[in-house]
């Protein structure tokens, strides 16, 4: 009977659908190796990403971090789940790692808190270290979080890529407009004025942390508009740097190097190094001294208080030495205390938010609600 | 034997069973106008008495059902094989995480509740011979409507009072959104199947927009999803880590439906509707209000689903909660040829499944997302199967 076998066929395609839409390549991940000595021959580890782990962007560098880790501890066994979504199945999955031993859990992606939190409270002896969040009022012996403070490598390609644009429009994708995130375009928008005055940072929103399809009609949009370079803060950054590089516009990379994906166009990026503070974290836990540190806390650390675990991506051709070495004396200038949003910083309006001699704390521009000038797009 | 095998062999015996019923004059399988021959009267399963042809019937069914899972697993277990994991290491650390312990089998329990109840809204419809594929969008209102109720009690009731409350809201939701496909099926003859899978999307942006703007949790910075549920109205657990009443009521809600399909008017009714609506017709049944209601009845099924996860599981509304659970639900369904009976040990199956592929990732490296391929493969087989048998004897 036709209607039978064409609901049959509309909901296996849509399951077929959503199959291919969730599922991605990946490789068999490495358990634990035998052999070797060490007092952490028993340590095992799980990291939850909330795509795929190959995705050239977020989940990839955290993905990337877990085998810093996996090398520095190498009789450790590493759980790995990707596509973890930011639901209770979050707590499932916690559980099933605590099932299979674990003794650390980074749940890495934001929206993974809550659930990381809940989980938390019932497995006392497992240590969980939440990527990104904050704590809130829960404070917990078992739970922490970490981040880097992202916008400070952002300023820096933002120098790179207002040295580099011809059409002085460069155009940012972004996901919503969170402090953080706003954060970035501003600091983008800055470091490209700084070397380029006529440097205007066309934002366009897709309500995504990775929609592939709403990327490319952004940058699609970006690129009619005249913009001939794009970044982004997404947590997939390959179609945009696809789309630019097929449009023969340049790129500024972020989360992760996918200078291989744009080799015309590639300028430079931002990019997490995860390993080292990954490793100090697990070290802290194998050394019992995790309580109380600052990782039992919300750690957050920037170029001025230690070492940023959000760096510089490598440089495409058309970066000149001498463009790469102002980028050198500006992130020694933020190691000595300076900011990407050292004053005079004015909104979009011209409203004077930091006078000149004036810089925010990491903490206030935590709470960033503005566009800077030079910034066309809205924020509703 | 481990507990995910048995479980797959109750449910081979359990739709063999259904199979052999299938022999005799009585249709429970999608209505395909065999249910003309059906003598007047003669309620579902009413002759499902044994008889020794029948147990050899059942027996070679149940062969057949065993050897079609057995092909799917084989043929998954070459998948994995291809992926680069270890088929055996695979299958048990799916085993693990299904059944491992308490905790494995309370998440099963958990995630077969919005199933079942999504199968339900399914089978519903179907017995009336419609295609409800908006199990999805329902699950989602219902799990909205719950939520519109929290805001609107505003704390000033709480309890089993406010979980009645919450559950009513969910189903009238369910049961709305079930309504517009009916409803533009019998006024414009447009096709219910069609525009109940559309409408999967329509409701998945209506949550979108309501967890972005009005219905934000003004704490949240950047993450979009609305404030949680009182702790008053968030569901008890009742055993392991997480399991709530939701399972109970999802079973019972299955039994429900199988003695109104068996033993009521309204059961017999939809039977005739969805054997040939012509004849329904002409026998003087109300045929468009018996098929807008059998959609409402699933719309409210579903809602309900929704609810129980919002108030039992999530306790709030999230962008990504539900994801595929009404799309697996109809799956569900099918394998049970919508029988409510049967569609419990599918939705317990797909479950297991479901919740194993936590294991595949974790364990086998295998992405979880894979398991939709061993769902798509256990339906293609068993149906592909069980199609020569329903058609030899209808």
């Amino acid at each position: 009977m036709k209607p039978t076998r064409l609901a049959l066929a509309a909901g296996m395609s849509v399951l077929a659908l959503g199959a291919a839409a969730c599922s991605s390549s990946s490789e068999t991940s490495t358990g634990g190796t035998t052999g070797g000595s060490g007092d952490e021959s028993d340590l095992t580890i799980g990291f939850l990403y909330v795509g795929p782990k190959d995705d050239y962007g977020y989940n990839q560098a955290a993905y990337e971090g877990s085998q810093a880790v996996q090398a520095a501890f190498p009789n450790a066994k590493i759980l790995q789940a990707e596509n973890v979504p930011e639901t209770a199945e979050a707590e499932t999955v916690m559980e099933d790692m605590i099932e299979q031993g674990a003794d650390i859990i980074f749940p890495t992606s934001y929206g993974h808190l809550e659930f990381a939190q809940n989980v938390a409270k019932d497995h006392p002896d497992t240590i969980f270290v939440h990527q990104g969040g904050l704590e809130g009022e829960d404070k917990l012996d078992n739970l922490g979080t970490y981040f880097g403070t992202v916008y400070e490598p952002v300023y820096t390609a933002g120098v790179a890529a207002g040295e580099a644009t011809e059409s002085n429009k460069l155009g940012y994708v972004y996901a919503f407009p969170i402090p953080q995130t706003l954060a970035n375009i501003n600091a983008f928008a800055l470091g490209a004025q700084s070397v380029n005055p006529d440097a205007e940072v066309i934002a366009v929103s897709t309500g995504s942390w990775c929609d592939p399809g709403l990327q490319a009609q952004a940058a699609k949009s970006l690129i009619d508009q005249g913009a001939d370079v794009l970044t982004q803060h997404q947590d997939c950054t390959k179609t945009i740097i696809e789309a630019a590089e097929a449009a023969g516009a340049m790129s500024v990379g972020y989360h992760f190097d996918a200078s291989d994906l744009a080799p015309n166009g590639w300028i430079t990026g931002s990019e997490w190094n995860w390993g080292p503070l990954y490793t100090d974290i697990v070290q802290t836990v194998v050394d019992g001294k995790f309580v109380d540190s600052p990782y039992n806390g919300d750690f957050r650390v920037g170029l001025q208080t230690g070492d940023n675990p959000f760096v510089q991506s490598s440089y495409g051709s058309m970066v000149s030495a001498e463009t790469q070495a102002k980028i050198d004396e500006i992130k020694q200038s933020f190691i000595d205390g300076g900011s990407p949003f050292a004053g005079p910083v004015l909104k979009q309006d011209g409203t004077i938010v930091w006078e000149s001699g004036q810089q925010p704390t990491y903490e206030e521009v935590e709470t960033m609600d503005f566009f800077v000038e030079g910034v066309t797009g809205k924020i509703d | 034997m481990n507990p995910a095998a048995s479980a797959s062999a109750s449910a081979t015996a359990t739709a063999a069973a259904g199979n052999a019923s299938a022999d005799g004059s009585v249709v429970d399988a999608p209505p395909d106008g065999a249910v003309l021959d059906t003598p007047p009267g003669a309620g579902p399963d009413a002759d499902a008495v044994a008889t020794p042809s029948r147990w050899r019937a059942a027996g070679m069914a149940t062969l057949r059902w065993a050897a079609a899972l057995a092909g799917a697993l084989v043929i998954f277990g070459l998948f994995l094989f291809a992926r680069g994991a270890s088929p055996v290491d695979a299958y048990l650390a799916m085993l693990d995480s299904a059944f491992g312990d308490s905790r494995a089998i309370g998440d099963t329990l958990l995630r077969a509740t919005p199933l079942l109840l999504a199968a339900l809204a399914v089978a519903v419809p179907a017995r009336a011979g419609m295609f409800n594929i908006g199990g999805e969008g329902q699950l989602v209102l219902g799990a909205v409507g719950a939520m519109a109720m929290s805001f609107a009690l505003d704390g000033a009731i709480a309890g089993p009072p406010a979980f009645v409350l919450l559950a009513l809201a969910g189903m009238v939701a369910g049961a709305c959104w079930a309504l517009i496909p009916a409803i533009l099926k019998v006024v414009l003859r447009t096709n219910e199947a069609i525009v109940s899978l559309l409408l999967n999307y329509v409701a998945v942006i209506v949550l979108t927009w309501l967890v972005f703007e009005p219905w934000k949790d003004p704490k949240s910075t950047g993450q979009a999803y609305s404030k949680a549920l009182p702790s008053d109205e968030r569901l008890p657990i009742l055993w392991a880590n997480r399991v709530h009443v939701g399972i109970i009521l999802a079973i019972v809600a299955a039994f429900v439906i199988w003695a109104a399909f068996r033993s009521t008017r309204w059961g017999f009714k939809l039977q005739v509707l969805g054997g040939n609506p012509e004849a329904a017709r002409r026998a003087g049944l109300r045929v468009g209000a018996l098929a807008v209601g059998a959609m409402a009845v699933g719309g409210a099924l579903a809602g309900l689903g929704g609810m129980l996860e919002v108030s039992g599981v999530e306790g709030r509304l999230r962008p990504g909660i539900m994801v595929g659970f009404g799309y697996i639900g109809f799956l569900a369904s099918w394998l049970a040829k919508h029988h409510p009976l049967k569609a419990i040990v599918s939705a317990f199956v797909l479950a297991a499944i479901a919740i194993g592929g936590n294991g595949l990732k974790i364990e086998a490296g295998v992405s979880g997302a894979a398991v939709n391929v061993l769902m798509a493969l256990v339906l293609l087989a068993v149906l592909g199967f069980a199609r020569p048998n329903t058609k030899a004897t209808s």
